[in-house]
């Protein structure tokens, strides 16, 4: 690597060659604010607050367009700094509204933090705003499906403009007008219809574009807690962050407030989709499987664990044995449930991976692809042996229908972990059923859906933020998905599940947490790249925000340190439950 | 609320404290103006042609008068951006217009040397003269009357600008000479620039 070394604020620094002053200052913790620089979109030079002083250049210049060379000395303190760049966000909050108490971006807001610390003490424009409130027309509109934007918070940085254009690939956001008339829009009106919207509101410096999901739903102070995890609605694997909301213990409502990008370089860059974003309602809505069910006659009761388990041995004797019994296993099961599984299903008359396949609606020349499949782990299935056909197709379900068809399936064993619809198409299972060709229907879900509701049997499981689980992305990586929240009701981890089947299904499986499973998954595919170094994945606990922020991006980062400078103790963190042991199920009971 | 993308992407709308430019009849380059527009685009690599998009937009002003939004969405489909770029372009230029102008469009200067040296005067005077306020065009579809941005000459000013010709040192007392002279000798009557090359055309 040729490095430069440079001097800033009297500090030597060696960058690599070619990075900019501003990346040089953020790297080594110098504070330099900065709006219309991100580091996923690149160099714009239009906001003009990351001006320093470069000894030998006649004026100040921007560190964000100022590339480091050998010898550079830099100062970004010097009294002539500090007043342009005060002057600057004088102008800059010249139109703000400043109205952050009802504002989204309150507290997370780089505009607040970096007025507070660079700007100056008081405006001297006395003119009255601009604003676009007035006859007929609102400052604050729709701006697509899933945001909003709020014309008079926008410093007209342009970071959404270049999001839309560099990495979704078509250019709906521009700026019309220019000088003082300039807003930013879209063609005709018609808002931003794109599956990477929610990313606007990230690369948003401000509170201008926010989204609908989570507006006014929580304010950053109240999320006090996070985890680091894994998006498993696609097989791309996305790097996230799950939000908690502190709740006192009466309120209702979900806990888990937001899903975030977390940069991964490898993975998904600093982006994730409205899909990964936006669709976790579920996980805490109120279709979730509390409790086991079972169907006698007309009757569809809860019972408890035990009974289920004991219905469970009784319809695979019924049918003559496991041998008649089929698994049809949704993707979204993880490797550890998959190498269960394997061993569950060996007598079982057969097993196969289904996964939803949907091509996205995306630019041609978008930067980052959505896959087709939405199951995070048909790579992983294959890993661990299971026949999955060809990567990136839809499921291969002929051999399974033709068993249905043919009368060989009595007890189909369904494992349905993700959400509604992500096994793929159902129906026929649903007709087959109705046909009288599947005498028992056992479904292992998270949601009341259509094939839970026909089950004889249901069994509750846990959604992907409620078990430490890992997962094979598209590209052989593996990934930690970790423990968010607790499953809800009686659900468990589904692997506890797949353990006590093992007992049906006469295979003795003594694994007591899913973490003796990854040691045995590494010691039986040590030679699968990767597999090896499973049992030393780091699961996330919740942290504190504070400790996440910290931990983070770190082109973002120093900037949460002002947010939380002066925050009270985190007084909370009791009820995540104790990790499950083995025997949550009573076992005793199962003949 | 699933965000899934076989959701109904409804396409809500928002409102803008400016107006949408006209929608329009449906548009598309005569042959002869798309003969031209095309050996300009020949001029750039081919992942670049949006570069053209202004002599794009000039051609559609030729051949209707302004830029309406169905001659932005055709303009950007045959040089490969997106409407909304195309949109950029025509609102930040005060060349181009998206409703219907007069014969002739009248542009002041308003910059800082104009400004100065008293265009606003001189707005004032044609806007008494025409009876019509900046933006608006008089009653006879005659003449249009426009504020702009610098001009380029700031040295004469105030400047004015008269469809594509230049007119110099334009005093408010002289306004009602200068209409006359539009009307009487057309494009003749202006000082033109003083800044023309010999053999330039304007
Ligand atoms: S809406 Fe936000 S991202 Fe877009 S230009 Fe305005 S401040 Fe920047
Ligand atoms: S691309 Fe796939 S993994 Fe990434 S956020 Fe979207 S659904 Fe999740
Ligand atoms: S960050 Fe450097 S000019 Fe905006
Ligand atoms: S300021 Fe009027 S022509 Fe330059």
């Amino acid at each position: 690597m040729d490095t430069v070394t440079l001097t800033i604020d009297g500090r030597q620094v060696t960058v690599e060659k070619g990075k900019s002053v501003l990346e040089a200052a953020i790297a080594h913790g110098v504070d330099v604010p900065y709006y219309c620089y991100h580091p996923g979109l690149g160099v714009d030079g239009s906001c003009r607050v990351c001006i320093v002083k470069i000894e030998k250049m006649g004026k100040l210049q921007t560190a964000c367009s100022t590339t480091c060379t050998e010898g550079m000395v830099v100062t970004t303190a010097s009294p002539e700094v500090v007043a342009a760049r005060a002057s600057v966000f004088e102008f800059l909050l010249a139109n703000h509204p400043l109205d952050c108490p009802v504002c989204d971006k309150g507290g997370e807001c780089p505009l607040q933090d970096f007025s507070y610390t660079f700007g100056p003490e008081r405006s001297r424009m006395e003119f009255p705003r601009r604003e676009f409130d007035g006859a007929g027309v609102k400052a604050d509109v729709d701006f697509g499906p899933t945001l909003l934007l709020n014309r008079n918070r926008c410093i007209l940085c342009t970071r959404c403009v270049r999001f839309m254009r560099d990495v979704e690939g078509d250019a709906q956001i521009g700026i019309t007008d220019r000088g003082y008339g300039s807003e930013i829009s879209t063609f005709e009106e018609q808002g931003v219809i794109s599956l990477l919207s929610g990313n606007l509101m990230d690369v948003c410096p401000v509170g201008a574009i926010t989204t609908r999901d989570y507006r006014f739903r929580s304010r950053p102070w109240d999320n006090a807690q996070a985890v680091d995890t894994i998006c498993t609605l696609c097989e791309k694997g996305c790097n996230t962050t799950a939000w908690l909301k502190a709740k006192p213990e009466w309120a209702k409502g979900a806990r888990l407030v937001r899903m975030t990008p977390r940069l991964n370089p490898d993975v998904n860059g600093y982006w994730m989709c409205d899909i990964g974003r936006f669709d976790y309602h579920w996980v805490e809505g109120d279709r979730r499987v509390l409790q086991p069910h079972i169907r006698r006659g007309t009757s569809n009761d809860a019972a408890p664990w035990a009974d289920a388990l004991v219905a469970v041995k009784d319809a695979v004797d019924a049918a003559g044995g496991p041998a008649s019994t089929f698994f049809y296993v949704s993707a979204h099961a993880s490797l550890e449930e998959l190498y269960v599984l394997r061993q569950i299903a060996a007598g079982a008359g057969g097993l196969t991976l289904a996964w939803r396949y949907r091509e996205k609606p995306q630019p041609a020349n978008t930067k980052f692809r959505i896959p087709s499949v939405d199951a995070p782990n048909v790579r992983g299935a294959r890993d661990l042996g299971f026949d999955v056909g060809d990567p990136g197709q839809p499921a291969d379900l002929s051999r399974m229908k033709a068993a249905v068809d043919a009368g060989q399936v009595k007890v189909l064993y369904v494992m349905d972990s993700g959400p509604d619809g992500s096994i793929g198409d159902v129906d026929w299972i649903l007709a087959a059923r109705q046909a009288g060709k599947i005498q028992t229907l056992i479904v292992h879900a998270v949601l009341h859906t259509a094939l839970a509701e026909a089950a004889d049997i249901l069994l509750p499981a846990s959604a992907f933020v409620e078990k430490d689980a890992t997962y094979t992305n598209m590209d052989g990586r593996v990934q930690a998905a970790s423990r968010v929240i607790p499953p809800p009701g009686d659900a468990v981890e589904d692997w506890q599940i797949l353990v006590k089947l093992g007992v049906v299904f006469g295979s003795n499986l003594s694994f007591a947490s899913s973490a003796a499973i990854r040691e045995a998954i590494a010691r039986d595919f040590a030679s699968v790249p990767g597999y090896a170094g499973i049992p030393s994945l780091a699961f996330s606990r919740p942290v504190p925000a504070k400790t996440w922020l910290q931990g983070s991006n770190p082109s973002e980062r120093w900037k949460w340190d002002f947010m939380f400078q002066d925050l009270p103790p985190v007084k909370f963190g009791e009820d995540f439950g104790p990790l499950p042991r083995a025997d949550v199920i009573p076992l005793k009971e199962v003949k | 609320m699933s965000f899934h993308p076989a959701m109904d992407y409804g396409r809500g709308r928002h409102q803008s404290a400016r107006a949408l430019p006209e929608e329009g009849e449906p548009f598309v380059y005569t042959a002869e103006n798309r003969a031209t527009l095309d050996g300009i685009l020949a001029h750039y690599p081919p992942d670049r042609r949006k570069s053209a998009v202004i002599a794009a937009l000039y051609l559609v002003q030729r051949q209707q008068g302004h830029v309406t939004r169905q001659a932005m969405r055709h303009v950007a489909e045959v040089i490969g951006c997106t409407p909304e770029e195309v949109e950029e372009v025509v609102s930040f230029y005060t060349m181009f217009y998206t409703r219907p102008v007069g014969r002739r469009v009248i542009q002041v200067c308003r910059t800082l040397s104009c400004a100065l040296m008293g265009a606003e005067r001189v707005t004032e005077a044609l806007t008494e003269t025409l009876g019509v306020r900046p933006g608006e065009t008089d009653a006879a579809g005659e003449f249009t009357l426009v504020e702009v941005e610098c001009l380029g000459a700031c040295d004469r000013a105030p400047v004015i600008g008269v469809d594509d010709h230049w007119h110099e040192c334009q005093r408010p007392e002289d306004v009602r000479a200068l209409i006359d002279g539009l009307r009487t000798k057309g494009a003749a009557a202006l000082t033109g620039c003083h800044l023309r090359v010999a053999g330039d055309t304007e």
